[in-house]
């Protein structure tokens, strides 16, 4: 079986061609990976929350406080939350901004759109929330128009990552600052083996078992190997024009929020 | 660039999201429900306490408190110890607290005596809220057993402090009794006296067999 390195590092040599990019550890068309990500989020949906709690051991609340005490969100602010699935960002968001505030909840998929809209709602929470169907790459919105755009485990899933960091650079008004909260690489060689082996060994078994849907989890663990880097995301914020770009590693850097300003 | 280990672990965070959960429950179960709250919508109070590494932001919005550990704008921020904090309950002290710098407040001090009227007005009433999810039986016997129980504990923990100092001061002769102790400092005061007594004799007779010398 190859690491998680080799295969990573032979999907680089594939995305040199401009056609194709990575589902996993496959490479797909850049048309395929769009339906392919769908159908994986369609189907975990119902589920996410519940897996998230079980595959982090409720770790990923700590890691979305840490995003937002990171914010610097104040009353009044306008904030995207891209790719906000089940709404955990927006909801604390919400609270935070205040009536004068604004908050959007962007996703591509309609499953994760409705499952967040339906637990927000529930909780009460209506007042200052919108809910967008939105393709990270081509953001419908008018440009410099949030003070705080966040992107918590969804930039792995975007089929052209740079193409979408230029578009939230395009949305945020100068001052405004960008906050992606991403799997990423654990700096220690132990908990990296540890990780790979909870990754491809537990972590399926458990969305086979919890979510009846394994093959989405398998995808859910490559898509984490295939992500960028700390440092590489780093470099595709600087390159989007991103300034001040910074990073911290979480829990061994196996989760790593990245920050940058537009000026 | 690296991070430290409390931040990695994000301890800041897990401490905040417990005060929080505590406090918004507590108001919950409050009597006098989260109207307190209405009055300071929108308002913040950052406390910094010297044990700590990093600061407590308390911010009230939609009737809720959110505890944060960022550094934003606050509306009053208070810099202490946990220590002058308990202090403060006298809000008496205030004024020496801060003289003698044990209490630093920066901004609307008001906001941070309205935050205190909240946490001093909390009323609840805990056995009625256990018997509406246990019953009124399981209630009263849990509260009856926690009575018994509580007396108990202070009377092993009275036991105990007479044992062991018994063991310690009599028994091993570890430490020394508080008369023992008051009899050897007035000993030393004497002896100390007594070398003064001496020694200032001395420089009376030195002098003496010198200007006997030089006659």
């Amino acid at each position: 079986m190859m690491s998680a390195h080799d295969q990573n590092h032979q999907s680089n040599n594939a995305n040199s061609d401009e056609n194709t990019t990575h589902f996993g550890f496959q490479t797909v068309d850049k048309t395929e990976k769009e339906s392919k990500v769908a159908g994986v989020f369609h189907s975990v949906a119902q589920q996410y929350d519940v897996m998230n709690d079980l595959m982090s051991f409720g770790i990923h609340r700590l890691w979305k406080r840490f995003t937002i005490d990171a914010s610097g969100v104040r009353p009044g602010n306008k904030v995207l939350d891209l790719a906000g699935g089940t709404g955990d960002l927006t909801a604390k968001f919400s609270q935070l901004v205040g009536r004068e505030g604004k908050v959007i909840l962007a996703d591509i998929n309609s499953s994760m759109l409705n499952v967040g809209r339906d637990k927000l709602r529930d909780r009460g929470l209506v007042q200052n929330i919108e809910y967008v169907q939105a393709n990270a790459q081509y953001l419908p919105f008018e440009d410099n128009t949030f003070d705080i755009v966040t992107i918590a485990f969804g930039l792995r899933n975007v089929t052209d990552k740079d193409m979408a960091l230029r578009s939230i650079f395009r949305v945020l008004k100068p001052g405004g600052r960008l906050l992606v909260l991403e799997f990423s690489k654990p700096e220690h060689e132990l908990v990296n083996k540890a990780y790979d082996f909870y990754s491809f060994n537990i972590l399926p078994k458990m969305g086979e078992f919890v979510a009846k849907d394994g093959d989405s989890y398998q995808y859910l663990a490559e898509s984490i190997r295939m992500h960028p880097d700390q440092e590489t995301l780093k470099s595709m914020m600087d390159n989007a024009g991103f300034e001040q770009t910074s990073y911290k590693n979480l829990t061994g850097g196996v989760v790593a929020l990245h920050k940058g300003y537009k000026f | 660039m690296p991070s430290s280990i409390s931040q990695q672990l994000m301890f800041a965070q897990a401490l905040s999201a417990v005060i929080e959960k505590l406090f918004n429950q507590a108001l919950i179960y409050n009597l006098h429900g989260t109207r307190a709250l209405i009055s300071l919508n929108e308002k913040s109070l950052t406390v910094k306490l010297a044990e700590l590494g990093f600061p407590l932001n308390f911010f009230i919005s939609a009737e809720k408190i959110h505890v944060s550990s960022s550094v934003n704008d606050s509306d009053c921020t208070l810099t202490s110890s946990i220590e002058t904090l308990r202090t403060l309950k006298d809000q008496q002290n205030l004024t020496d607290l801060i003289k003698q710098d044990k209490l630093d407040i920066e901004g609307d001090i008001k906001i941070a005596q309205r935050f205190a009227d909240i946490a001093s007005t909390l009323d609840i009433d805990w056995r009625s809220e256990l018997a509406k999810r246990i019953g009124d039986i399981p209630t009263y016997k849990i509260g009856q057993l926690g009575k018994s129980l509580a007396k108990k504990l202070s009377f092993a923990r009275q036991q105990v402090q007479s044992d062991a100092s018994e063991w310690l001061i009599h028994e091993k002769n570890i430490f020394v009794t508080e008369s023992e102790l008051t009899h050897y400092y007035q000993g030393v005061e004497q002896a100390s006296s007594h070398v003064e007594q001496l020694s200032s004799r001395i420089e009376h007779l030195t002098k003496q067999h010198n200007k006997a010398n030089s006659e």
